[in-house]
């Protein structure tokens, strides 16, 4: 369905509208005009022109999460960055170690290629975090093994918000020597700090379209400092340090450039902005009653809430409010399928709130008026269901 | 997921939702909602030339969209029908009439089961 004018859109989190300013520069590499030439293609300049354009999107890119631009590996997205990294590090170490370590919350663009690997013969540890949703970061020392070759965490959840203590998982890992850390970054650019360098990082998943960017984008941070070595998943040209084959989409990654390079640059000033929306949200629907929020308080990124619905069926909530909001009840990638979120099952909560829970992810361009808007819908949905249902009656 | 427009009709506005008090009501119902689905229904009879015949029938239920339209719908036509533990259509009909996907249509015997439970429960003084 196209989202109608008067719906407001709560989904930032699943993706985000390409930035004006962001479209324009896209706009420039595509037609006769302007740097629509191979970048690949140094025999002329047209090929140059758009090689520049990708090292100057290169350098953006890096800027906004503190690494080197030599290190950033253009993909088409975090789920191919995640596969790069977790299948590029397992097959170039099969020799030597048979053992991954990873969360039960994380994106299933983690997980499924860890249930592939493990069909392969590799042994997957999946951590459980807190009910709140946090690792303790003891928890990834204790899992590690003398053959463990991989940790792979998210730094921010794409459906409970919550930051996980990434520095403190880097400690871990870097007391325990070789293993090395990736983390799947796609909800943090522009939403939280992150340095990837000052962080001892080795690898790091990066999306365009959650930042404003363009879908069909994304990067791994591949670190030469720290010597990481990837095997190639794809081969055909020898684009990208060999890692990623295949002709480079100027357009897309000057749209992944800039974005970054605006995400960066606004970042605290929008940060509290959408943190203070945020609120209002929460305590709007908390005056409703029977809510619970999901995720450990004070360790969320402020673009996410994610709300339970005592005496409510899921999908009838997600039904009553979809002609006033656009809100999903998890991940867009699993949200489809009608199941209820496996990671606020993982966190404890029963069958029943986990699929009446809604994920409001808010973003650059909402306002007061749509959080009120989208506190009014959901307590007229709750209302009208709860009476439906005769909210306590039977069994 | 989608639904039909009588679906969204009747789950937007279901008129016969709430429960009956008083005399010559019967309830049933079936499911659960630690299950996911529980379906209620209150049936009130009467008398209409010496045959027992549903006068008001009121439901609740905790459900998808497409169970509380079916037994919103159910509610509305039983009325004036012979008081019998037979749904004014059948199950395959209603799957049809409101474009039920396969994985749903075990959904709709709880509103049938509920349905029978009232009309063969005994009389109660229901309580609101």
């Amino acid at each position: 369905m196209t989202g109608s004018r008067k719906t407001v859109y709560l989904d930032y989190a699943a993706t985000t509208p390409v930035d004006p300013r962001v479209a324009a520069r896209m706009a420039e590499c595509l037609t006769q005009q302007g740097a629509f030439g191979n970048p690949g293609s140094t025999s002329h300049d047209y090929g140059e022109a758009a090689r520049a354009l990708v090292e100057a999107a290169r350098v953006q890119v890096a800027a906004a999460v503190g690494a080197a631009p030599a290190d950033i590996v253009w993909t088409s997205g975090a789920t191919e960055a995640n596969n790069l990294a977790l299948f590029g590090v397992a097959n170039y170490q099969r020799e030597t170690a048979r053992h991954i370590v990873t969360a039960r919350t994380e994106h299933k663009a983690v997980l499924d290629p860890c249930r592939e690997l493990e069909r392969r013969g590799w042994r997957v540890t999946y951590l459980t975090p807190g009910r709140g949703g946090l690792l303790d970061p003891a928890q990834v020392a204790a899992a590690l093994k003398p053959d463990t070759v991989l940790v792979s965490i998210m730094h921010v959840n794409n459906e409970i918000g919550v930051i996980q203590d990434i520095a403190a998982i880097a400690a871990a890992c870097a007391a325990h020597g070789t293993v090395r850390l990736h983390v799947d970054a796609a909800q943090s650019v522009g939403k939280c700090p992150l340095d990837f360098a000052s962080l001892g990082l080795d690898l790091l998943s990066l999306s365009a379209h959650k930042s404003y960017g363009p879908k069909g984008a994304g990067a791994l941070v591949v670190s030469r400092a720290r010597g990481v070595q990837l095997a190639a998943l794809q081969f055909g040209g020898g684009q990208e340090r060999n890692l990623r084959s295949g002709t480079v989409a100027t357009h897309q990654v000057v749209g992944m450039g800039a974005a970054f390079e605006l995400a960066a640059a606004e970042q605290a000033a929008e940060t509290a902005r959408i943190a203070l929306l945020r609120e209002r949200l929460w305590r709007g629907l908390d005056l409703t009653g029977g809510v619970l929020r999901n995720g450990e308080p004070g360790h969320t990124a402020a673009q996410l809430l994610n709300v339970s619905f005592e005496d409510v069926e899921g999908e009838s909530l997600l039904a009553a409010v979809r002609p006033f909001i656009a809100v999903s009840t998890g991940s867009a990638c699993t949200s489809s399928n009608q199941e209820p979120s496996y990671v606020l099952r993982a966190l404890g909560r029963d069958e029943r709130l986990a699929e009446s829970s809604l994920r409001f992810s808010l973003g650059r361009f909402t306002t007061e008026a749509e959080v009120d808007a989208a506190i009014e819908a959901v307590g007229r949905a709750l209302t009208r269901l709860r009476r439906v249902s005769g909210s306590r009656t039977g069994p | 997921m989608n639904y039909s427009n009588l679906t969204w009709r009747h789950f937007d506005d279901p008129a016969c939702a709430g429960v009956l008090s008083g005399a010559a009501v019967r309830r049933g119902a079936a499911g659960s909602r630690a299950q996911g689905t529980w379906v209620q229904f209150d049936v009130r009879i009467g008398l209409r030339n010496r045959e027992s015949t549903v006068e008001t029938v009121r439901f609740l239920a905790y459900a998808c969209p497409h169970v509380i339209a079916v037994a919103d719908w159910v509610a509305q036509k039983a009325v004036g029908g012979p008081a019998e533990p037979v749904l004014p259509e059948s199950v395959h009909a209603l799957r049809k009439r409101f474009e039920v996907p396969v994985e749903k249509w075990g959904r709709l015997l709880l509103v049938e089961d509920a349905w029978i439970a009232a009309l063969t429960s005994p009389y109660r003084e229901a309580s609101a």
